[in-house]
């Protein structure tokens, strides 16, 4: 019989949208509710825009709101640029995107507003997170699980994760590695971007790695 | 009853539904508006009370009644709501009041969770005995006349969390405010899968010709659908492209200006054989649903728009849509993945074309359309937030909650 693992349980996160009360419809207004609005708003605006699927032409609302309703490309780039895993608080990322703006309003000319109906509006989110019912104890196992699973449990394992456990790390490698000690293919899906890719396309690329690695296993087992 | 949603709702979704059920079952639910049938909010309800009671919370679906003034009086707050002027009195408020008093005492209003649609029952904040209320809007009042918007809320401000459809809706209030979207029901009439048969019995029924791509807006006769437009873009279109197109909507007894815009789309349609005007009558879901699945490309070019589920409605059925950009339409159309947006006749001209041209392309954002509506807009995933709200009201309204 061989030993006992510690099996992994994916778990997911359902968020239903809340309004603020709060909107801005110019570059200034957004700076002076920025600099005032909930972290909740921000974690919304910045961390959860991966959850939406949309295509990452943008990395956050607000680069999002620049580029499209206000048409400031460049503004938009760089706040597009703005990786909210680089920081370490909410504080630290709200004074970035600040200075941005900042930045932006002291080289350039003042844009225009957004059209009525347009404007920014400032949301957060309540989240309920719940069992998905799929347990696995092996490689092979999760990597049938993660083809499967619903876009929820792989933001709530490899986005939510590293705000959650503070440590910047996914649930998804931190398993992989402390539990079925595969350092390498730790290493591998820790080090695929969450910033650059979709959930859907984290979902790809974490199914190319473990197969890769089940698939291996399973040479050596044949031999 | 939740059942038959497996394999079509997200698993998330259905998941959820399941332990908010557990954890509400034996309480009760209480929903109140001013009409069982026609518009929105009764369709949804319609299909939606019985998967509630499937879950084992003990739902009822009341309805308050009143004088033709008191429906006078809540249309022009309707009205107001959405931004058209009007005179309002003491007495007129007085008389809407009176009415939800009077419906307060014949109603039961006794239940954990209460969900109130609409401006016509707000007053009745004011008989609640227990329960969380919850205030749902389902029309645009990011707009409103500000007089009768400030004095609805003094009903709407006493309830302890208000819904609106987009967030552009909601208003600065003192309470917890959600958005949740509409819905469609993939099972209903309008929205479940019809056999070829089925779509060329109604096809044939109507008269409408199958041998060429299919272009199709279904809406009412309303200036702000903009029906004309239509026209005019499927005209620069056939330069180009062989193809019909269809315009059907209910003929609006409501709205005095229908026969007059009808007129018009006639007038200008001319005596094109290939242009279909169709009126039908109330309840001809299943002839929508087949109209929608035989379409090559469906429309919705609204100069004005609420929601706009006829959206959905057609991305459920994989179709490639075009959109006018206004209302809840961009929140559905993602453009250039799900389908296009666009903000004139020309804008619409060329993206038909583009879909005609491109089968490919055409086909590609209808499935991801489908599955976008699948995450988003299915009655489950309404359902699921009505529960979610009413079970952190429960929990002293917080932000993060473990099931």
């Amino acid at each position: 019989m061989g030993e006992a693992v510690k099996s992994f349980e994916f778990k997911q996160c359902v968020s239903i949208l809340k309004s603020t009360g709060k909107k801005a419809s110019s570059l200034r207004e957004l700076r002076d509710v920025l600099s005032a609005i909930s972290e909740d708003s921000i974690f919304h605006h910045t961390y959860q825009y991966f959850l939406k699927g949309h295509i990452l032409e943008y990395t956050n609302d607000f680069a999002h709101w620049a580029g499209e309703s206000l048409e400031e490309r460049a503004l938009s780039e760089h706040l597009s640029s703005i990786d909210p895993y680089d920081f370490s608080s909410i504080a630290e990322l709200r004074k970035r995107l600040l200075k941005a703006i900042d930045d932006y309003l002291d080289m350039f000319p003042e844009p225009r507003g957004a059209m009525a109906g347009d404007e920014f509006y400032f949301n957060q989110t309540m989240t309920l997170t719940f069992p998905a019912g799929v347990r696995v104890r092996n490689l092979a196992e999760f990597l049938i699980a993660i083809k499967y699973i619903d876009a929820g449990c792989i933001y709530y394992h490899f986005y939510e994760a590293r705000v959650r456990l503070g440590s910047g790390v996914d649930d998804f490698s931190a398993w992989i590695q402390n539990v079925l000690l595969k350092k390498e293919i730790a290493d591998r899906v820790r080090t695929i971007d969450p910033f650059m890719h979709s959930v859907e396309g984290i979902r790809e690329h974490i199914i190319e790695v473990v197969e890769e690695a089940v698939k291996k296993d399973m040479e050596v087992i044949g031999k | 009853m939740i059942s038959q949603y497996s394999g079509i709702s997200p698993t998330g979704d259905l998941l959820l539904l399941q332990k908010l059920g557990a954890k509400l079952r034996k309480k009760s639910f209480l929903h109140v508006n001013s009409t069982k049938a026609g518009g929105g909010v009764a369709e949804i309800l319609q299909r939606m009370i019985p998967i509630l009671n499937g879950l084992g919370i003990n739902t009822r679906w009341e309805i308050i009644e009143g004088d033709d003034r008191f429906f006078d009086i809540t249309k022009k707050i309707h009205n107001a709501m959405q931004g058209n002027p009007e005179k309002f009195t003491k007495d007129m408020w007085d008389h809407h009041y009176e009415i939800n008093r009077m419906n307060a005492a014949k109603l039961d209003l006794d239940a954990n969770a209460v969900l109130i649609h609409d401006p016509q029952p707000a007053p009745l904040i004011k008989f609640r005995k227990k329960g969380k209320w919850i205030w749902r809007c389902h029309i645009d009042v990011s707009n409103p006349v500000k007089e009768v918007c400030d004095h609805l809320m003094r009903y709407c401000s006493k309830y302890q969390a208000a819904v609106f459809s987009v967030a552009r809706f909601a208003r600065a209030m003192a309470i917890d405010e959600f958005i949740i979207p509409p819905s469609i029901d993939p099972l209903s009439d309008k929205n479940r899968d019809l056999t070829a048969e089925e779509i060329n019995e109604t096809m044939d029924r109507l008269k409408i010709p199958q041998d060429r791509p299919i272009i199709l807006q279904v809406s009412r006769f309303d200036r702000f659908k903009d029906p004309v437009g239509v026209i005019e873009a499927y005209k620069t279109v056939r330069k180009y492209n062989d193809c019909i197109l269809v315009l059907a909507g209910s003929p609006a007894t409501d709205d005095p200006e229908g026969e007059i815009v009808l007129n018009e789309v006639r007038e200008y349609a001319a005596d094109d054989p290939d242009i279909h005007i169709l009126l039908l009558p109330p309840f001809s879901d299943r002839d929508i649903n087949a109209m929608q699945r035989a379409a090559t490309v469906i429309l919705q070019k609204s100069l004005k728009e609420g929601f706009g589920l006829t959206v959905s409605e057609a991305m459920w059925k994989a179709k490639p849509v075009i959109g006018g950009a206004v209302g809840g339409i961009p929140l559905q159309i993602v453009h250039g993945a799900t389908g296009f947006l666009v903000h004139s006749v020309e804008g619409a001209a060329f993206r038909i074309r583009q879909f005609l041209n491109n089968p490919e392309m055409a086909w590609r954002m209808g499935e991801k359309g489908r599955e976008y509506v699948r995450k988003n807009f299915l009655i489950t995933r309404q359902t699921r937030d009505y529960l979610s709200i009413w079970y952190s009201l429960e929990n002293k309204g917080r932000n993060i909650l473990e099931l």
